[in-house]
């Protein structure tokens, strides 16, 4: 009895010394704290903002090579679609857009070779810009 | 009774914010906290850079997760779960010699030379206490505090050491051991000594 009595009392008097001691912190560790997660939660945003307008960028590349793919292989079936679209639009009565097909005739593409330098012009600027994207940030950093 | 509702209430609330990213809640939870985060660091062996390194770090690791915090754990504990895993990373990383077994620590802490009466000349009982508790194998020691101290359970104190129950009873049973010995000393010296 008077064993586990002791047993009590040293517990007690372990819990309370313990309960008491304070632990240096240093003064401003809050403030420094939250000027952290401000930086880092900044960070974060801007993070997300770049991936944005890369994805964006990226998509904006990858359509307008498609579509200079798409007119340079199926030439024909790009007139026909767009053909098809101003059709569409005319039966509706869209007097606006009459000329769209028209403008974009591939076969007075074909005949214009300067226009088939511009277009590589622009796929080499693309690829250049796609590279960059992808690993220009890890070659400049190392 | 009421205020009990009203406390309730209020630590809802502030509960909702924290996980909603409030900084100023936030704030306010690592002025509740830092204490218990430098504590749990500085006994893990750490030094006082090193503790804020791991401070920091416990703390953005906190932040980024608390919205994910189920309610289910108590704050104090989900916290020392995560300053317990961010102490032992940094030491997994930056000290190689150091080792989890607490058998392998009990021999460091039975190697220090400091006799009992050097150590506790004119101090007062919790820092004789304190001092002890010092002297005690890592693991150990973290067991105790946070059993007498932090008033933890023993499944709280698995689950924020990752070990099993029963280990964590081992730890206490011989670190409490250890204490009374090594306190049984320390106040034989200081009364021997006059104090």
């Amino acid at each position: 009895m008077a064993g586990k009595l002791n047993e009590d009392k040293f517990d007690e008097m372990l819990g309370k010394s313990l309960r008491r001691h304070s632990e240096p912190v240093p003064v401003d560790f809050t403030e420094r704290m939250l000027k952290q997660i401000e930086e880092a939660e900044q960070r974060r945003i801007l993070r997300r903002v770049v991936l944005q307008e890369r994805l964006s960028l990226a998509g904006c590349i990858v359509f307008g090579v498609l579509a200079a793919v798409g007119i340079l292989v199926f030439p024909g079936r790009i007139a026909g679609i767009l053909r098809g679209i101003r059709a569409g639009f005319a039966e509706r009565g869209g007097a606006l857009v009459d000329g769209i097909g028209e403008s974009i005739s591939v076969e007075a593409i074909r005949s214009e070779w300067q226009l088939y330098i511009i277009l590589a012009l622009v796929l080499v600027l693309a690829f250049v810009c796609v590279l960059d994207m992808l690993v220009g940030e890890k070659l400049r950093t190392a | 009774m009421v205020e009990k509702i009203w406390q309730k209430r209020q630590k809802k609330k502030w509960l909702r914010l924290l996980r909603s990213g409030d900084h100023e809640a936030f704030g306010e939870f690592i002025d509740k906290y830092k204490e218990t985060v430098f504590l749990c660091s500085r006994r893990l062996g750490l030094s006082a850079d090193e503790a804020e390194d791991v401070a920091s770090e416990t703390f953005l690791a906190a932040y980024k997760a608390i919205g994910r915090y189920s309610g289910q754990a108590e704050l104090s504990t989900w916290l020392w779960s995560i300053a317990y895993r961010q102490g032992i990373n940094y030491l997994r990383k930056n000290r190689k010699e150091w080792q989890l077994e607490a058998e392998q620590d009990e021999q460091v802490g039975d190697s220090k030379e400091q006799g009992p009466a050097e150590a506790v000349q004119s101090r007062e009982t919790e820092q004789i206490v304190w001092d002890a508790v010092e002297r005690l194998p890592r693991l150990w020691a973290m067991a105790v505090i946070l059993y007498y101290r932090e008033e933890k359970s023993i499944i709280d104190i698995a689950k924020i050491m990752q070990i099993k129950e029963n280990t964590v009873k081992t730890y206490l049973f011989r670190g409490r051991d250890k204490l009374k010995q090594i306190l049984a000393a320390a106040f034989k010296e200081d009364i021997g000594s006059g104090r």
